[in-house]
């Protein structure tokens, strides 16, 4: 596994908004192979709590390596306390990639909810350098779960936003955003992240307009190596690991079971 | 230092293994340095047609431990035989397969298939696996324990070793009744039957609803079963639950246990096992051990 498993330092831990945090890792080794789409696993405490690992999105890979986290849980709210110079015992990258739209595509529809949106900054900083129409559809709940979108627009991200409680954007869902955009099956391409009942809207609207998509699927994971098998999700194609076969999927493979 | 241990006629050169389950049939394990220093590698059970597992969510986290119920997903023994296990016999660590049936006769059948194939050092009977739907385990029951394990003992060419269930109100009669059958060592032990229930809407965590408890939350209990049992039967014992470290190993050493199997601590820190072996050689070296059955069973009483 080589470096796959390495101790990091720890550059900086801020709040971008009212509800999520950005991390920055002294992690070159992982920002020089990682591709947008991946995930790290960090191990964030060394004793037996939080027990698990948690894996995140990688946010962005430039200098530093970069990710965005909501606090949810005890492993979050203990990541939130980490500081400058502290350490974290980390695996990655890890996971299958977007990978690039097939050929063809000119329009790039990226649709998000909540902390999903953390995988679409380093996407939209490696699709900005092609020949693209980039869109950023992201829901979040209140204004709290809206953050600095500047760093999408930089990237000539177009964005639309909405929240729940219409405190900031669109009132309602993020699916209320579909009529901002103009799909074309053949040129058209859309990549998403956030939670299931959202993803299942992004399904169906897809599925309705003949688009190809990708999703990135989010489970709780043990391993993230492919060992243990508990992270995974019903698909067309049977049982797919998130850790491994994803967390990215062709989005019409992915099966979401009705949400109460 | 001699730290090296036998299973009926299979010969380890050291005493530290992983458990069935949490090696996978992950190839990503298989290049860490590490691995290859370890005295056997005993991949996740295998069937004899394959399984699809169970419906997610099919692990989640407990106070320093895990609940999982994953169903034993994996490709069938053929598909094993064929595709697996080249690249497990490829990294050069004498094997544990565990095998898994649904009857005696599967039992059976499983123990010739593998019998045919190189590579195998001991077969590792998994008679205490919670999470397939059935009322009784195999391991519940001293007379099936007793039937399966003679069943197999009586077709395979190598060393067998029954894996054994922590839930049943004494461990010894079984572990005995397995001894009498012919076993030549004894896993101890299978996770703790558990749930996790979510209060809001008042269902069970897993998909399966019930799972099994693993890591450090159940070691004390299971270094008492390895304890009780060591001192009630001749072969030798391979020890797991909860170890992360070469102390905790070493309680199951001293308690009597042969080898030990690092588990859950390989999705925490997949060098848990290099570490274990790397501490027992250090605990060795700095109290003058020079041979590992110095400390086997080793408690010292008044």
């Amino acid at each position: 596994m080589g470096k796959l498993q390495d101790i990091y330092k720890v550059i900086s831990n801020e709040k971008l908004c009212e509800k999520f945090t950005r991390l920055r890792i002294d992690a070159k080794p992982i920002v020089e192979k990682s591709r947008p789409g991946q995930f790290i696993h960090i191990r964030i405490n060394d004793g037996l709590e939080p027990f698990f690992r948690r894996p995140f999105s990688i946010y962005r890979a430039k200098k530093s390596l970069e990710i965005l986290y909501e606090v949810v849980g005890s492993g979050t709210g203990a990541l939130a306390a980490k500081k400058k110079g502290d350490t974290l015992d980390v695996l990655g990258p890890l996971g299958t990639p977007f990978g690039m739209p097939p050929k063809g595509i000119k329009q790039i529809v990226m649709v998000a909810g909540g902390v999903g949106v953390a995988p679409f900054l380093f996407l939209s900083d490696t699709l900005k350098k092609k020949d693209y129409e980039l869109i950023l559809l992201y829901g979040g709940r209140t204004k709290g779960h809206i953050f600095n979108i500047d760093e999408f627009k930089k990237n000539g991200c177009g964005v639309f936003q909405a929240t729940d409680d219409g405190s900031v954007g669109v009132k309602g869902r993020v699916s209320k955003l579909f009529p901002k955009i103009d799909p074309c099956p053949e040129t058209t391409f859309i990549y998403t992240c956030g939670p299931r009942p959202m993803m299942a809207s992004v399904q169906d609207f897809a599925r309705k307009h003949k688009l190809r998509a990708r999703g990135s699927c989010e489970e709780v994971m043990a391993c993230a190596l492919g060992a243990c098998l508990g992270c995974s999700i019903k698909t067309t194609q049977g049982f797919k690991t998130v850790c491994g076969d994803g967390p990215v999927f062709d989005l019409h493979e992915l099966i979401f079971e009705k949400i109460t | 230092m001699n730290i090296s241990v036998r299973i009926g006629k299979a010969k380890f050169q050291n005493p530290v293994t992983v458990a069935s389950g949490t090696f996978g049939h992950s190839e990503k394990y298989y290049h860490l340095r590490e691995v290859k220093k370890l005295g056997a590698l005993t991949p996740k059970t295998v069937t004899l047609k394959a399984r699809e597992g169970n419906p997610p969510p099919r692990i989640a986290e407990t106070p320093s431990g895990m609940l999982n119920a994953i169903g034993i997903e994996n490709p069938g023994a053929d598909e094993f035989i064929k595709t697996k296990l080249p690249a497990l016999k490829k990294i050069g660590v004498p094997l544990i397969v565990s095998i898994l049936g649904r009857t005696d006769e599967e039992f059976k059948m499983l123990a010739e298939k593998f019998n045919s194939v190189s590579g195998v050092s001991v077969l590792e009977l998994n008679l205490s696996c919670p999470n397939l739907g059935k009322k009784v385990l195999v391991a519940q029951d001293p007379e099936a324990t007793s039937r399966v394990v003679g069943a197999v003992k009586k077709v395979s060419k190598y060393p067998v070793v029954a894996k054994l269930s922590p839930n049943v109100t004494d461990i010894v009669p079984i572990a005995k009744a397995a001894e009498a059958a012919g076993a030549d060592g004894l896993s101890l032990v299978n996770t703790f039957a558990g749930m996790l229930i979510d209060i809001k809407t008042r269902e069970a965590v897993l998909g399966n609803v019930t799972g099994g408890v693993s890591g450090p939350a159940i070691r004390p209990m299971a270094v008492h079963m390895v304890y009780k049992t060591a001192k009630e039967v001749k072969i030798p014992i391979i020890a797991m639950g909860g170890i992360m470290t070469a102390e905790d190993a070493l309680q199951y050493i001293i308690a009597g246990a042969t080898m030990v199997a690092v588990g859950t601590a390989n999705f925490i820190n997949p060098r848990a096992p290099a570490d274990v072996l790397d501490g027992i050689k250090a605990y060795m070296r700095k109290n003058k051990i020079g041979d590992i059955r110095e400390i086997i069973g080793s408690l010292q009483t008044l």
